[in-house]
């Protein structure tokens, strides 16, 4: 426990004109910027209202009645919400963990390859489906993963199985999927922010802990990972606010009636009843709880940070 | 951003409608002719189901256009459900001209979206003629004025359906054809039919492995899994219930023996490997990708629901192995007497959904005129027969006809996006043309319609002694004046109980129908789907539905007596 208690300095200085002259420009821009995220990211917020109303588009939001926290108390009283709500979180944390730990995994490993070449090319190719839209990668899996899909010709090729196994049948299997699709499309750019923090490692730790006649796993363990430690934090920290955005297209594109319970998010649950079924306050309602609860998480995430004496947010 | 993105719409929106407007006032103020004297009107539509664009340069568009006027650029429904498409445009606020909003239509009534038509009805003659002062009626929402026009239904002179362009247990010809053309009647004789013709071909000609029977069921097509037991029992297609035609009560299809009968056979099928272990988890484009390929036996569609996959069967040839599909006539037992076919199919006047216009048209008039027009008789040949002499030809006795090559050109999707405009989902006729000559298009024609069939369904029709598609089945006559109940359905929003159990019956359904198929033990999956089931309230849903049925038959009812008494 050695929380940093002293203060820059600078923070104790008084703030003239001449300062504030001087620093015109800057203010300025900061200015449009704090216009910009007012705009944009809190007057929108205005619509939160509807999640107290009967909303109805005709009547608009200025003109539909007040319900209270009636649609709250629709929203947990429904039992698929309840159902929603953990198939959200599981398949964040499922998320979380496995594209987290992979994407450092695999930098550290990218790093150690000797080859400028094999290192360059092995990168590039592994940040590539990065850029494929979700309905590609879901196509790509539904395909490989049919009846007549490549991963069950395999299966079959091997003695695995004895008949095709049609995995978007199964409940059990629904989350997985989910989670390896990420990974594979995830991991080559996710541990791109880790290679550079790799890069900004001082070689000379690296030859004197060789000097000292230390390993490759030695020098992994206690130059590398302690050097990317606070990267590793700030992005932990930042994901863990967003497990609840556990992804809208993947559920959405590879869901099935078959699986429905366990493939719906909140945002397909947003979309089907704020959208599909015209329900916008339970819609903005959910979507609020979702957020609240986002909000929630970091600043614990956060607070326990702050107690392990780590880099942290704010 | 969102708020940018709906800056830049808004700015492209009026750019459009100026363009529009700036045409209108030159064309459609005199005399409201809609000739082409000022330039061209262009328009938007959007219909939520799905549908082919076609190209910006189609001719027999521009042939259209120039004869009235104003030409319409359709969109259809691309990877989204119906309710999605219109409940986005409604958050929006921005809708094109004309729109038809399927199942989100009541959507759009409540978010205020659409013009009522009504006053305007009178000045156009032919939309005003092409529905009787009751049906305009029937249209009626419960603030009294009208707000769309059902496209469909609609028979001029007298009805010509040859096809039976609806819901059927569907089989392959080459199925009947080895078994010399037996009669089947129930859903066992079907599914032994399928198991024997598969055990002695498992493969097609090429190799290929036969898939004896397969179910699509992705999000709302999955009617092809679920709806079956109505039509088992021998009812209609009222769509949401059965109605009971001597008691007037609505009856659940979901829960009758009938449809755990059904359900058994599909699990007993499922479990011999006769059900496609994909079924459930297929999309729509693998499913039509399936019947493509001409591998699949048999399945209970829409007859427009696979449309695509019958024209790409035949541009591959494969009508020649007798993959066409025929429908076959199959109830519970052989005593239920089916009605899978009812008043010509086409006769049913659907007032849940109609092409309406939006608030977002900026020149109201003119886009009925344009409406008008479509119904004219020479624009209407111009929609289903195409252009003379390169579509069809004309006969000494004045009968349309289309030589082979004609025919083969317009199942090439790339010659009706590039020369087709039937502008399918604008008011239209079906029967006979105003020639009374000529059907209304060349489906009904029965000389064209016998012509063009393929060998393997003229073979196959003429072992049944029948001539159509509907002779297989039977046509039956609208059972009452209260049919389709679907049409109320189709419109429930989860603002009333029973909506909501509508909605959440659907979504259990959903998920359960597919279980008990592949259930291991059957009957502890259907005892298991029962109780959840009932948990939804379908009673809820069931008394709205009485309710609707009294009252259509009330209406009904007054109506016979106001014109007994005129």
């Amino acid at each position: 426990m050695k929380a940093p208690k002293a203060k820059p300095s600078g923070q104790d200085r008084k703030i003239t004109w001449k300062e504030i002259k001087r620093q015109k420009v800057l203010l300025f821009w900061s200015a449009v910027f704090v216009l910009y995220g007012f705009i944009f990211c809190y007057l929108p917020l205005g619509g939160w209202l509807m999640a107290f109303q009967n909303y109805k588009p005709k009547d608009g939001i200025f003109h539909s009645a007040f319900v209270g926290l009636d649609k709250f108390e629709q929203l947990f009283s429904d039992m698929t919400f309840l159902r929603v709500i953990r198939n959200t979180l599981a398949m964040g944390v499922i998320n979380l963990v496995s594209t987290f730990v992979m994407a450092i995994v695999f930098a550290i490993l990218l790093n150690e390859v000797r080859s400028r070449i094999g290192k360059k090319s092995v990168q590039t190719i592994s940040y590539l489906p990065h850029f494929l839209s979700w309905i590609i990668v879901t196509g790509i899996l539904h395909d490989a993963l049919s009846s007549s899909g490549i991963i069950n010709e395999l299966l079959l090729k091997f003695g695995i199985l004895d008949q095709p196994l049609n995995f978007f049948a199964h409940p059990r299997y629904f989350w997985w999927i989910v989670a390896f699709a990420n990974v594979w499309k995830e991991t080559g750019w996710n541990a791109i922010i880790y290679l550079a923090a790799i890069t900004a490692i001082d070689p000379s730790l690296y030859e004197a802990a060789s000097i000292d006649g230390a390993g490759r796993w030695a020098k992994i363990r206690n130059i590398t990972l302690p050097g990317i430690k606070p990267t590793i934090m700030i992005l932990l920290l930042m994901n863990v606010g967003n497990v609840l955005n556990a992804g809208f297209e993947v559920q959405y594109l590879l869901g099935n009636g078959l699986v429905k319970s366990v493939s719906e998010t909140i945002d397909i649950y947003v979309l089907k009843w704020g959208i599909s079924q015209g329900d916008y306050a339970l819609g903005t309602a959910a979507g609020i709880f979702k957020s609240v609860v986002s909000i929630v998480l970091i600043l614990v995430a956060n607070q326990l940070a702050k107690r392990a004496g780590e880099e942290r947010l704010f | 951003m969102a708020l940018m993105t709906a800056a830049v719409l808004g700015a492209s929106a009026l750019a459009g409608c100026g363009g529009g407007s700036d045409g209108t006032t030159a064309a459609a103020d005199p005399g409201k002719g809609g000739s082409a004297e000022g330039g061209i009107r262009e328009y938007t539509a959007f219909f939520a189901v799905p549908g082919s664009e076609i190209n910006d340069d189609n001719e027999v568009q521009q042939i259209i256009a120039e004869k009235t006027g104003a030409k319409v650029k359709e969109t259809w429904l691309t990877g989204q459900t119906a309710a999605e498409a219109i409940g986005t445009m409604i958050a929006g606020g921005e809708y094109p001209d004309f729109i038809d909003g399927s199942d989100g239509t009541a959507q759009l009534y409540e978010a205020g979206a659409l013009i009522a038509l009504d006053d305007y009805l009178d000045d156009y003659p032919n939309i005003k003629e092409f529905y009787t002062d009751a049906e305009w009626d029937s249209l009626r929402q419960d603030d009294g004025h009208i707000y769309w026009i059902p496209q469909f239904g609609n028979i001029w002179e007298k009805d010509m359906s040859a096809e039976h362009n609806d819901e059927a247990f569907w089989i392959q010809t080459r199925v009947l054809k080895w078994a010399g053309y037996p009669e089947i009647k129930t859903l066992d004789q079907y599914f032994d039919l399928i198991e024997s013709y598969n055990e002695a071909n498992p493969t097609m000609e090429d190799g290929t492995a036969n898939i004896p029977y397969t179910i699509l069921c992705e999000d709302w097509r999955y009617f092809c899994l679920e709806n079956a037991p109505q039509f088992l029992d021998g009812y209609p297609n009222d769509g949401s219930v059965i109605v009971d035609p001597d008691t007037l009560t609505v009856i659940d299809y979901n829960t009758t023996p009938t449809a755990k009968l059904y359900f058994g056979k599909l699990n007993e099928e499922f479990q011999k490997g006769i059900v496609d272990p994909e079924s459930f988890t297929q999309t729509y484009d693998e499913y039509i990708a399936k019947l493509s390929t001409g591998r699949v036996l048999g399945m209970v569609d829409q007859y427009w629901d696979f449309t695509s996959a019958r024209d790409s069967i035949i541009a591959q040839g494969l009508d020649t192995q007798g993959c066409s599909y025929v429908p076959l006539p199959i109830t519970i037992s052989e005593d239920v007497k089916n009605q899978w076919h009812t008043g010509g199919g086409s006769g049913t006047l659907n007032i849940s959904n109609g092409i309406g216009i939006s608030v977002s048209c900026q020149d109201v008039e003119g886009a009925l005129q344009f409406l008008n027009d479509l119904l004219d008789p020479e624009i209407r040949v111009l929609r289903s027969w195409g252009v003379e002499g390169v579509d069809y030809e004309v006969g000494d006795d004045g009968l349309f006809y289309r030589t082979q090559e004609m025919r083969d050109k317009v199942v090439d999707t790339a010659y009706k996006a590039s020369h087709l405009c039937t502008y399918s989902y604008f008011p239209t006729y079906t029967g006979m043309s105003a020639d009374g000559i000529n059907a209304a298009s060349p489906a009904e024609q029965p000389k064209e319609f016998l012509d063009s069939l393929k060998a393997d369904v003229r073979e196959c029709l003429e072992a049944y002694g029948c001539s159509t598609y509907v002779d297989m089945l039977g046509n039956n006559e609208v059972p009452g004046p209260w049919y389709p109940m679907y049409s109320h359905s189709n419109n429930m929003t989860t603002a009333t109980p029973g909506g909501t159990a509508w909605t959440k019956m659907g979504e259990i359904k959903h998920e359960y129908l597919p279980k008990i198929v592949m259930a291991p033990d059957f009957d502890a999956a259907w005892e298991e789907y029962m109780q959840v089931y009932s948990e939804c309230k379908p009673e809820d849903f069931l008394s709205e539905m009485q309710a609707e049925l009294d009252r259509r038959m009330q209406v009904a009812e007054e109506s016979a007596k106001t014109e007994a008494s005129e």
